[in-house]
This record gives C-alpha cells, sequence and structure tokens, in this order.
C-alpha cells in the first residue's frame, strides 16, 4: 500500500467511525458533516472508495432524517444490515483488508435490490439524490461538470440542474472576464 | 467556413431543459457559420441521456437538431475525429497536470471539454474565426483565470495548491462565451417571442438556474447595457 492509499485508508477509517458514533446517537447533522469531509478527500484523490463513503453516508443521514421509513416492514432488516455493514467495514479497513470493506460497502447498494415495492423506490430515490448532491460539492470544490459526472455515475444533466440553483456561480473569484468584453466577444462572433 | 461556435454539453442541456433548443435554431438562421459539436460533447447530450428514461425525450430532440444540420459534427466540415481526439488527449495531459494537491494532480476536465478546446484549436489553425460555448465554470477559469480557479480550489479544499504556472498559458488564447451571451443577442435580434419588459431577465435567470455559471451581479449588468 501506497502513503497516499495508506493516507486515504486512514482517514476513511476515521470518518467509518466517527459515523458509527453519530448513528448512534441519530445525529443527522454531524453525518452530513462527515459525508461532505469525505468530499474533500475525494476532490484531492477522486478516488471510488471516497466518493462512495461519501454517498453512502450522506444517504444514511437521509434515512435517518425521515422518520417515515421506519413504518415499513422492511426498514428494521434493513437498516441493520446498514450499520452492520458499515461496523464490518471498518473491521476490513482495520486489518488492512481493502477487498472486504469495498465488499461490505458494496453490500449495502446490494441490499437495495433486494427490498420491494415503494420502500425500494425510496431508497433508490434517497441513493440518486445523494449522488446529485455530491457531484454539487466535487463541482462546488472546481472539479469540472462532466468530470464530477463522471465521478458519480450520473449525468450531466442531473447535474446542471441541481448545480444550477447552488449559489455556486455567485462566488467573486469566478467572474474571469468583465461582462462588456464578453458580449463583444459573442456580438463580434454573430456580425 | 469561415466563423463557427463549438458548443460544450452544458449550453445543449441548458437550452433543452429551458425548452430553448428552437432558439438555438434562430440563433443559427441569423450566423453566418457552423454550430459544431465534437463526438465526444454529442455522447453527453445525445448517446448518454437516451439510456435514462427521464431525459430521453431532450436527447431525441437534440438528435434532432444534429440531423436538420442546425448543430454539425466536425466530420461533416471535413475535421477528422482522430486529429480532435489526439489533441484532446494532450490537452487533458497538460490541464489535468496542471494543478497539485498533496502530491496528487487534480484532475479538473473530461474528454468533452477538452475536446471542444481541441477543435478551437485546429479551427483557428485552419483560419476559421471561432469560439467556445461554454456553461460549467472550471474550464471557463481555466482558460481565462486559473489562478482564480487555484485560488478557489485551495479555499474549498482548506489544501495547499501547488500549480504548474508556466502551463497557464496553454488556455490564454481559448475564446469563450455562455448561453447567457447567446439568449442576450437572441433577446437583441428579437428572436423571442415573448413580448414583455422582463424578458431578458427570465431568460438570463432561467440560463443562471439550469447550470450557466454567471453572477447575479453580471446578469443585471448585463441588463444594464
Amino acid at each position: 500500500m501506497s502513503k497516499e492509499e495508506l493516507n486515504e485508508k486512514e482517514n476513511i477509517l476515521r470518518i467509518l467511525k466517527e459515523v458509527k458514533h453519530a448513528v448512534k446517537r441519530e445525529d443527522v447533522v454531524r453525518l452530513k458533516q462527515l459525508s461532505n469531509q469525505t468530499i474533500h478527500t475525494a476532490s484531492i484523490e477522486q478516488d471510488a472508495d471516497s466518493i462512495t463513503v461519501a454517498v453512502i453516508v450522506y444517504s444514511l443521514s437521509k434515512i435517518i432524517e425521515r422518520k417515515k421509513y421506519t413504518n415499513y416492514v422492511e426498514w428494521p432488516s434493513f437498516y441493520k444490515s446498514y450499520v452492520n455493514n458499515i461496523n464490518k467495514a471498518i473491521t476490513s479497513l482495520e486489518k488492512d483488508d481493502v477487498e472486504g470493506f469495498r465488499n461490505n460497502i458494496d453490500k449495502i447498494r446490494k441490499d437495495i435490490n433486494n427490498l420491494s415495492g415503494r420502500f425500494k423506490k425510496y431508497i433508490q430515490d434517497v441513493f440518486r439524490k445523494a449522488e446529485i448532491n455530491k457531484a454539487s460539492r466535487l463541482y462546488e470544490h472546481g472539479i469540472s461538470m462532466e468530470l464530477t459526472a463522471g465521478l458519480l455515475g450520473i449525468t450531466i444533466w442531473e447535474l446542471a440542474e441541481y448545480a444550477g440553483q447552488t449559489g455556486i456561480s455567485d462566488v467573486n473569484l469566478t467572474i474571469t472576464m468583465p461582462i462588456e468584453k464578453r458580449l463583444k466577444t459573442a456580438e463580434d462572433i454573430f456580425k | 467556413m469561415k466563423k463557427a461556435i463549438i458548443f460544450d454539453a452544458g449550453t445543449i442541456i441548458n437550452f433543452s431543459i429551458n425548452g430553448l433548443l428552437d432558439l438555438l435554431k434562430k440563433l443559427k438562421g441569423i450566423f453566418n457559420g457552423e454550430f459544431l459539436i465534437t463526438e465526444d460533447v454529442r455522447y453527453e447530450v445525445v448517446k448518454r441521456p437516451l439510456k435514462v428514461k427521464k431525459f430521453e425525450l431532450s436527447a431525441l430532440r437534440v438528435n434532432q437538431l444534429i440531423k436538420e444540420g442546425t448543430l454539425k459534427l466536425p466530420s461533416s466540415v471535413n475535421i477528422k475525429d482522430s486529429e480532435i481526439e489526439k489533441r484532446t488527449k494532450e490537452l487533458l495531459n497538460v490541464s489535468n497536470r496542471m494543478f497539485s494537491a498533496r502530491n496528487h494532480y487534480l484532475h479538473l476536465i473530461d474528454k468533452g471539454e477538452a475536446s471542444c478546446l481541441a477543435l478551437s484549436e485546429i479551427l483557428t489553425r485552419k483560419g476559421v474565426n471561432n469560439v467556445i460555448s461554454v456553461d460549467e465554470r472550471t474550464l471557463r477559469m481555466l482558460c481565462e483565470n486559473p489562478e482564480n480557479l487555484r485560488k478557489l480550489m485551495e479555499t474549498k479544499l482548506h489544501a495547499k495548491i501547488e500549480a504548474k504556472k508556466q502551463n497557464y498559458g496553454e488556455f490564454d488564447k481559448f475564446r469563450i462565451i455562455r448561453s447567457s451571451e447567446l439568449v442576450y443577442i437572441a433577446h437583441k435580434n428579437k428572436l423571442v417571442e415573448l413580448g414583455n419588459g422582463m424578458l431578458l431577465d427570465a431568460l438570463l435567470y432561467a440560463i443562471k438556474y439550469k447550470g450557466c455559471s454567471i453572477s447575479r451581479e453580471e446578469i443585471e449588468e448585463m441588463k444594464r447595457l
């Protein structure tokens, strides 16, 4: 394992351990913060593991936040398995078993396929929206729209709709040319 | 061909989501040149969304623009895809090794965006006056003010960003416009048939909220011009 991979592993391990405690307290705000911390790392290293963890943790915060899910019959077993898989992922990382970690994280996604009816649709929707939300965060960090969409497995169409509603374009640093000059460029080409 | 506008995926997606693809046709009508998209951009605006139910119809509409010639592929104006592909790879190599943090190169842009730059270079070499229409922020900042992009990333990532400043010049030759400038021109030429004093404001905010990187400050300034 290279130094970078080791740092990455340590970071994910720290985040997941904190996730475990936040879940016990049902601390939704902390879970969202932890997901955002993962996105910082993902922006730099653009590694699939950090991105997946960011989505899993953010989705978990949304699932805990919306109490209506608890009314579904499949809820207790799904939630128990979700948390168990996070715990097993932690154990795997502690043993430097990266494959084991990935398998356990994958199991969370696979569990969704085993759900049924409206509950399955709700959870799938939570994950899709989490992917778009995290993509928007990556874009906010300076990664291009196309690259971000590719990393999260979504389309630029989905990202454009979401990113447009954030304040990303109102940051002063992003104004790179006086508006009159850019308009002149456009008008000149149409002459 | 003497003039061309090269479209990145974001601009076409923006026009499509806002129901303004007809406006693109009208703009083409007053433009004495070609509207071009690369194969990589076609993938993002047609091939990929055709596989997503939510965007299938939009993809078909964009494809229709290609079929009827409003949007053209470089091959139809005798520019080889292999030539674009080769230069795209080179530009990706430079752009994605420009910044680094914690010993990692920061990948900034992807194929579609880089292919627009490659096509622009090739057209310029052939003496074709061209601009690139890009709505997303990163590519525009990379070309027009990479130092601002470095600062922005440093702030957002809470990490020191090292830059190969000698490569900044590689991208400063590209000329960029956005959806906002296109709707401004459409409005000025009375191509939008909605007679209301609020029209320009409505158009500019509509495209802002669908991904065009333009600030409120810029919109208000544009309205005053």
